[in-house]
């Protein structure tokens, strides 16, 4: 009977991971349009806060009943830096929903798993855990990371004197990620902040040439660079301008664009 | 990496690890991301065993998901703001320290960081009756300086010395030793401190960047690394204990010749709100202390402004 009932287990994993998730390609018709839905994301940028901020306004797209305009799946969150404010994030959904509906707020709320992350060998061990969770929730269909830079210096410095050991932490998470991303149909944004190495004259190049390893840069689909001037170089597709206020990121339109730019 | 041991979780024997070693699999990492059928065979255990030990293994070793709802019904019932004693100072702040956030203070030598971390120690241990732990990495403190700063809000000798025991100073000036200080203050050290006063509230490193950037620079990463380390144990702290942390930092000139905050880009994503104070020379006769506080929210206003505007 125990064979039996492993048996039976295994197809229903079978089933949750066939079984189509929810499309995310309308996730933000301003960053992804119609043509080119995202799979995975990467945002490096100088910092502040506004990746975050991004990943807030993705996370409350998901999470949102549909009449308030969202596209109720679950998420999980992943925090590696302590970054998550929970308050702003509830106070983006408040105003996002209709005034003062306690219900709506705990539903949106209870689709969002969130994880906490201290090293790069817990990341791992918690991409294996979360492999279950992917099983038994097939509402699941979004992970944010932020952020997958967090503990960079830290493998650095552990690795010793050779790369290899240096990276391989991360490129296991890379290609657990890959492989849950193949299986499941899932999709993933992560944010990655903007290094100086040491003993390298800074340019502003640099911030905009990955140094994660190379299993992480093979995965990446779409890269978002988010900074505060115009680009200068032509590596560029397509850019779009927002501003981050009390009520998380509000996209510019074209004329505003321009008067944000004459004023500067 | 946690590295297999014995013991370490019912079947995992002698005998078992000495077969895992020799296919190569020492740690816990290891063993979660191999085939678990291909190592049954090779160590000739059976497969549900070692199934059952790695689920356990990993039960151990993750971070369980909380859902949204229970974490924000946490966080509504243990974030506290607390004042900082300086009512344009937790107007900028929007209403004082958060606890389980960092926030940092910068200025160049002389602007005024320590002194506005001592009326911060002052004002929790005496108005608020709660723990301060005050970590000096430069010498500057000075219990006489916080003795003055007491008798101008009371007269009372035994609130005063109340108010002092309130305060716990640590003195220390490398980063190992801030490290160690640290994660002792973790594990035990902040519920020794809060017997007999308050409950500790904040915790106060004056100066992060005194320890930290003789390290920076040059080739190695090690520098780099300790930064991160000491970012990672002071926000665990601040979120686990619901504590509010108040750190100190200088300031470099960038490339183009204006003041910013020292410690780098790395650093910089670390605090959630930082402020920017700085001297303004042609300050009128500072006899009384208030005033020479509100020459300095005047500016700190307007910068603050605008690294707010930057930080959001």
């Amino acid at each position: 009977i125990l064979e039996q009932s492993v048996t039976v287990c295994a197809s229903c994993q079978l089933l949750a991971r066939l079984e189509a998730r929810r499309c995310l390609k309308d996730i933000e018709p301003r960053l992804f349009p119609e043509d080119r839905g995202p799979d995975q994301g990467d945002w490096p940028r100088p910092p502040t806060h506004s990746k975050t901020e991004l990943l807030y306004h993705l996370l409350c797209r998901c999470v949102l009943p549909e009449a308030a305009g969202g596209l109720e799946v679950d998420v999980v969150f992943v925090d590696t830096d302590y970054s998550l404010d929970m308050l702003h994030l509830v106070s983006i959904l408040d105003s996002k929903l209709s005034a003062a509906d306690e219900a709506a707020l705990r539903s949106c709320l209870s689709r969002l798993l969130f994880v906490h992350c201290y090293s790069s060998s817990q990341l791992l061990l918690t991409l294996h855990f979360l492999e279950t969770t992917l099983s038994s929730r097939p509402a699941l269909a979004l992970i944010l990371i932020d952020s997958i830079s967090a503990f960079y210096w830290v493998d650095r410095c552990e690795g010793g004197a050779s790369y290899t050991k240096q990276e391989e932490k991360l490129s296991r998470c890379a290609e657990l990620l890959g492989r849950l991303l193949r299986d499941y149909r899932i999709t993933v944004f992560a944010t990655c902040h903007a290094i100086r190495r040491p003993g390298v004259p800074s340019s502003s190049s640099d911030s905009e040439r990955s140094y994660l390893c190379r299993s992480w840069q093979r995965l990446v689909t779409h890269r978002l660079l988010c900074s505060r001037q115009e680009p200068g170089n032509n590596m560029v597709s397509w850019s779009s301008s927002f501003c981050v206020t009390e009520a998380g990121v509000a996209f510019l339109s074209a004329s505003e664009e321009n008067k944000c730019a004459a004023r500067q | 990496m946690v590295v297999l041991r014995e013991g370490m979780c019912p079947g995992l024997d002698e005998d078992l690890l000495r077969d895992l070693r020799a296919a190569d699999i020492k740690t816990v990492e290891d063993l979660v991301s191999s085939d678990i059928e291909g190592l049954a065979q090779k160590c000739s255990v059976s497969y549900k065993a070692l199934f059952a030990i790695r689920r356990v293994l990993l039960a151990q070793h993750t971070a369980f998901p909380v859902s949204g709802a229970d974490l924000y019904e946490e966080l509504l019932s243990s974030t506290a703001i607390l004042s900082t004693g300086n009512p344009s100072l937790d107007k900028l702040l929007d209403s004082g320290l958060y606890t389980g956030e960092i926030t940092e203070l910068s200025g160049g030598p002389g602007s005024g960081k320590s002194q506005v971390c001592f009326g911060v120690a002052v004002h929790i241990s005496y108005q608020l009756k709660q723990s301060v732990i005050y970590i000096d990495t430069t010498g500057g403190l000075a219990a006489s300086r916080l003795l003055q700063m007491l008798q101008a809000e009371t007269s009372n000798t035994e609130e005063q010395m109340e108010a002092l025991q309130r305060i716990h100073v640590f003195r220390l000036f490398d980063v190992y030793a801030l490290l160690d200080c640290l994660y002792s203050l973790r594990s035990g050290g902040l519920q020794q401190a809060s017997v007999g006063g308050g409950s500790v509230k904040a915790v106060i490193v004056d100066s992060v960047s005194a320890v930290i950037s003789p390290l920076l620079g040059g080739k190695q990463n090690e520098g780099m690394s300790l930064m991160i380390q000491v970012a990672g144990a002071l926000k665990t702290m601040a979120k686990d204990f619901n504590v509010a942390a108040l750190v100190t930092n200088h300031v470099t000139r960038s490339g183009s010749g204006e003041v910013q905050p020292g410690l780098g880009v790395s650093w910089s994503h670390i605090p959630r709100t930082r402020i920017l104070l700085e001297r303004v020379e042609k300050a009128a006769a500072v006899s009384q202390p208030k005033m020479s506080w509100s020459v300095m929210e005047a500016m700190t206003g307007q910068l603050v402004f605008q690294t707010f505007w930057m930080f959001t």
